[in-house]
């Protein structure tokens, strides 16, 4: 949003979650901070969000029903979190096309610890997330090893992972999985929220004080702003290359395991073919939260205010009875007018001399 | 046309049963997996159900694209939308029966159609074609056109790996073919798109045409496909049976360069299943010994029927199908439901 036409070079953004500009002479300290957060695009992501949701409330019955709700928290929770697993690699300046991949081979894979291995339900997640670190990892190594880009290597390793899977699998499903973990997916709190969504919001806070708080986090966010720059100083590049995209095979294990919990059956096309399916959702949350794709900026609220809104909209034309082939266009139009209210936005505060 | 002609053939059913009920809030949605031709029919169905049901109504809804999470979105937003039947073509017949399940969780009935879940779910039958036993005839139809399979060679162009119906296809095209001392010397599935079933069927038969005697196919697009390439070639030797109603299809087989079709009965699975949702939601109950068949999948499915049209049944095949619904429809009450 930023993204939506920022100016901003990433070394101005390295090792932050939240834009910085540079204080006017003679304001305050809460006048800046209010700038900053009039400004950042989680604001304008937020503002989306209510000005959207209440749109909706009023021309579409139902969209407030605790049935409604419930369905979108929980679909948004998956759409999050594959948004997540694409930000980490984003981070680095890189791109994962193999999220969708990784995350089926994930949910397969815990699907035959719990059913065919016979683990109990928290050791097979364990196992499986286990599995996604070190696929990911092998994309990094990939990357790190070969000196080609990600897009390349992951394109790559898209096919052999879902093909080594589907071998492995013979197409064939797990669904004879622990009561208990295919409840955890239906369940519904206080008749509303899903514990999907808490999934996912620990999961936001993890990673928001991972890029804040720890040096690794750090690290990463130089080693994306400028690798060469990072390198001199004695960060081992390659290393936090091969860390994201560690993390970002987790991270697309958790979306895998989520949706097991939810269809309370592994199946090998809960992505689509080669997990493509995860693509335009694992790009828009980070996109339109304020990730920079060439690297060195992440905004974890960002992205999940953003795959919320995607969520929010798709949920919202359903209910408003858009053509099934229209809801695709006006997804669209919708998104585009999110960004130009976001550049009203801005252009608003600085006629007023609010920035 | 087609429509017209369907719409005819309902007016016929409901004359046949005077079975038009008192209006009812059932509110049907019928929801393929993905947009498709073959699940058009589904919307006429739909409209004439409740039509001549007098259900509050019955609508085709369809996922704007073929993903499991776009069906699972759509078919929230219809309970929301106060939708309480559901006539679904399962995404997968694994990860569907999640969802399905759900659907009864609000009141609501739900079936499987065109494809089943795989048991147990909830759905409480599942109508459609008998795939396997379609493409054996098929093949057998075929093999007949070669005079007879000894030492023939056929290739077999089928749908998505990933639809358990494609197995059952490629099994029987296999078990068909084999009995009749053919073979099946290629099977090119994952094409039922435009974009793979061209490039994949053409540069087949390019490189291959001399060395195949005849080609089946078990799935509406590379029917499509195949039937334009043997019409490009222009070398009516190779004898081909097609699958479903395309009329691209149905001028080729008019033409000679298709030897005929297997027609399946989507509008048969929409409008039945359409009054059989209406039926439960008013009481009416799956009698304890309803003859269901057993497939791969589940122990309840309903075979909505399949039938052969060559040159001499393609214009009349409409007819043909009338005859299949007709006969299902008269007999579904007394013989599934306990009203």
């Amino acid at each position: 949003m930023n993204n939506f036409g920022s100016t901003q070079s990433p070394s101005q953004d390295v090792g932050i979650l939240d834009d910085e500009t540079s204080p006017a002479p003679g304001s305050g300290r809460l006048t800046q901070q209010l700038r900053r957060l009039l400004l950042s695009n989680e604001f304008g992501l937020l503002a989306l969000i209510i000005i959207f949701s209440i749109i909706f409330a009023i021309v579409t019955p139902g969209f407030t029903s605790s049935f409604s709700l419930f369905a979108m928290g929980r679909t948004a929770a998956v759409n999050i979190i594959i948004g997540f697993s694409m930000m980490v690699v984003i981070v680095s300046g890189g791109l994962n096309l193999s999220v969708g991949s990784i995350g089926v081979c994930v949910a397969m894979g815990g699907g035959w610890l719990m059913q065919v291995a016979g683990f109990p339900w928290y050791l097979g997640v364990v196992g499986a997330l286990a599995l996604g670190a070190m696929i990911g990892a092998l994309n990094g190594v990939l990357i790190v090893k070969t000196g080609l880009h990600s897009f390349i290597i992951t394109l790559a390793t898209m096919s052999i992972f879902f093909g080594v899977m589907i071998f492995l699998t013979q197409a064939g499903s797990f669904r004879e999985l622990p009561p208990e973990y295919v409840t955890f997916g239906r369940m519904k709190i206080n008749g509303v929220v899903s514990p999907l969504l808490i999934v996912t919001l620990v999961v936001g806070v993890i990673l928001a004080v991972f890029f804040k708080l720890t040096t690794a986090g750090r690290r990463l966010l130089a080693a994306g702003a400028n690798p060469d720059a990072a390198e001199l100083s004695g960060i081992r590049v390659d290393r936090t290359i091969i860390l994201c995209h560690a993390m970002s095979g987790v991270l697309a294990g958790i979306a895998g395991l989520m949706l097991v919990s939810r269809t309370g059956a592994a199946i090998p096309s809960m992505a689509g073919q080669l997990g493509q399916d995860w693509l335009l959702p694992a790009f828009l949350g980070p996109v339109l939260g304020g990730t920079l794709l060439t690297g060195g900026r992440a905004s974890v609220l960002g992205t999940l205010l953003g795959a919320f809104l995607v969520t929010l909209l798709t949920t919202g034309l359903l209910l408003l009875q858009v053509g099934a082939f229209w809801v695709q266009t006006c997804l669209g139009l919708l998104l585009l007018a999110a960004v130009l209210i976001d550049l009203l936005r801005r252009s608003y505060l600085a006629r007023h001399n609010l920035i | 046309m087609f429509r017209k002609i369907l719409f005819g053939t309902c007016i016929s059913l409901v004359a046949f049963t005077g079975t038009v009920s008192a209006d009812s809030d059932t509110k049907v949605a019928l929801v393929p997996g993905g947009p498709h031709p073959y699940f058009t029919a589904w919307e006429q169905a739909g409209k004439d159900a409740a039509k001549d049901f007098g259900l509050a109504s019955a609508d085709y809804k369809v996922p704007q694209k073929w993903e499991l999470g776009a069906q699972n979105q759509l078919l929230e937003s219809l309970v929301t939308q106060g939708y309480n039947a559901f006539l679904v073509f399962p995404g997968d017949p694994v990860g569907t029966v999640g969802i399905v399940d759900e659907l009864v969780g609000t009141g609501a009935v739900a079936m499987a159609l065109a494809g089943c879940l795989r048991d147990p779910s909830e759905a409480v039958f599942c109508m459609g074609t008998d795939t396997g036993n379609s493409a054996y005839l098929g093949t057998q139809e075929l093999l007949e056109s070669l005079g007879g399979g000894e030492g023939k060679k056929i290739v077999h162009f089928t749908g998505f790996l990933v639809d358990a119906n494609t197995k059952l296809r490629i099994d029987a095209v296999e078990q068909a073919a084999s009995e009749a001392g053919a073979e099946v010397i290629q099977v090119i599935a994952d094409i039922d798109a435009p974009e793979p079933a061209e490039e994949k069927i053409n540069a087949y038969l390019a490189a291959h045409a001399d060395e195949v005697d005849g080609i089946i196919t078990t799935a509406w697009v590379p029917a499509v496909v195949a039937a334009n390439a043997l019409r490009k070639i222009g070398d009516k030797r190779i004898k081909m049976v097609g699958i479903d109603h395309d009329e691209v299809l149905l001028q080729a087989v008019k033409d000679g360069f298709v030897h005929g079709t297997m027609l399946q009965n989507p509008y048969g699975q929409g409008y039945i299943g359409s009054f059989a949702a209406d039926k439960l939601r008013q009481g009416c109950t799956i009698k304890a010994d309803a003859p269901f068949k057993s497939n791969a999948l589940t122990d309840k499915f309903i075979d909505s029927g399949t039938v052969f049209a060559g040159v001499d049944e393609v214009d009349d095949y409409v007819t043909s199908m009338q005859s299949i619904t007709k006969t299902l429809f008269e007999s579904f009450e007394s013989t599934y439901l306990d009203c």
